[in-house]
């Protein structure tokens, strides 16, 4: 099976480079992670990240023929010859397939994704009838494996300044969490005219997201949710005069 | 309140309701002049000055130009963000959309007007 991968050393390379490879694969060889795999033992200097083979832990998120996805769940015989595998656009290359995810959990970071609640304790959890909990489904399934937010030419054009689809579905699914209690604080951390309005639906992150979730959905709601809370406000007083 | 997010303390928010809310204004617009367009079939220069004839028809023609042209101001600046990194050149080109857009608008309300034959 032909491969051409993504090839670069900072410490040894001027450039990037593509790589081919020839690889005779075994009968047990059925994703892309197993010929990846297969190439190491060939080449031992080809760097990619790898961990749970079964697309829970997010690892191995790379560009697969020009769509991000995870090796570990992409299937060999769904994939054009030859394979070409590049890390994920938009952030610093490492070496190889390893990219700094630094920018990416700084966004995450960002949105406080933790529960916001100053209430004491109860005596057991916090409990939430079948009802809310079923809000956050489609959110908390998010494995954090950068595909969406690296597909996303708004995060291209501006990765300092946009969260990006992953950050920007974990803050509403805090937001949408019946336990949380900083919704008014959480839409506000996301005002200013780059870190949410910068997507422009081009719906990239629906595109390959591996777990077929739905970051645009969440940021539509995001905005419906501001939209809302502002409709119930009600209206301020001019000048502060008292109506009698 | 809902105009309350189109105030300065809202700067996101206000740049994209304004896009959506001109944007329902011109969908409407336009489906009111294809309506009135089948209804009246205007063919020649007479019966398309008398088309834009009725002063509400004017007023609404214009309604939907102010929009237009907020539309598109924002939408250009959207793309000159993502795509011009150099301040001085994207604040050139920026003014320069700003510029075209604004004698467009007032080329359209003197048409409309008919201020350039001052027959009004």
């Amino acid at each position: 099976m032909k491969f051409s991968i993504y090839r670069y050393n900072p410490d040894a390379d001027k450039k990037p480079y593509m790589q081919d490879y020839d690889i005779v694969l075994e009968d047990s060889d059925q994703m892309l992670l197993d010929a990846l795999v297969r190439i190491k033992q060939v080449d031992d200097t080809l760097s990619l990240r790898k961990s749970c083979r079964e697309g829970v832990c997010g690892s191995d998120a790379m560009n697969i023929n020009g769509k991000n996805g995870l090796a570990c769940i992409t299937k060999l015989s769904d994939l054009e010859q030859p394979i070409v595998l590049r890390p994920m656009p938009g952030l610093p290359v490492i070496r190889d397939l390893v990219v700094d995810m630094t920018q990416f959990f700084d966004h995450y970071n960002s949105v406080k994704p933790y529960l916001e609640n100053n209430d004491p304790l109860p005596e057991t959890e916090r409990l939430q009838s079948p009802e809310d909990r079923a809000k956050l489904d489609g959110l908390y399934e998010c494995i954090l494996c950068g595909a969406c937010t690296t597909s996303c030419p708004s995060f291209w054009w501006n990765p300092d300044k946009f969260v990006g689809p992953a950050g920007l579905m974990q803050a509403y699914r805090f937001i949408a969490d019946s336990r949380d209690q900083a919704e008014e604080e959480r839409l506000e951390n996301l005002e200013d005219p780059y870190r949410l309005y910068r997507c422009h639906n081009i719906m990239n992150c629906v595109d390959v997201c591996p777990k077929k979730l739905n970051p645009n959905a969440a940021i539509a709601k995001i905005k419906d949710l501001k939209i809302e809370r502002a409709k119930d406000k009600k209206p301020k007083k001019l000048f502060n005069l008292k109506v009698i | 309140m809902l105009i309350e997010l189109l105030t300065d303390r809202y700067p996101g928010m206000r740049q994209w309701l304004t896009q959506r809310l001109s944007a329902v204004v011109m969908a409407l617009y336009t489906l009111l002049f294809v309506l009135l367009v089948a209804i009246q079939q205007p063919t020649n220069y007479q019966e398309w000055h008398a088309f834009f004839s009725p002063w509400w028809w004017r007023l609404v023609t214009i309604l939907f130009w102010i929009c237009l042209t907020m539309h598109a101001w924002l939408g250009v600046r959207d793309v000159l963000k993502d795509y011009v990194f150099n301040l001085t050149l994207r604040s050139y080109l920026q003014l320069l959309v700003e510029l075209a857009l604004i004698v467009d608008l007032i080329w359209l309300v003197m048409i409309l007007m008919n201020l350039n034959t001052g027959t009004l």
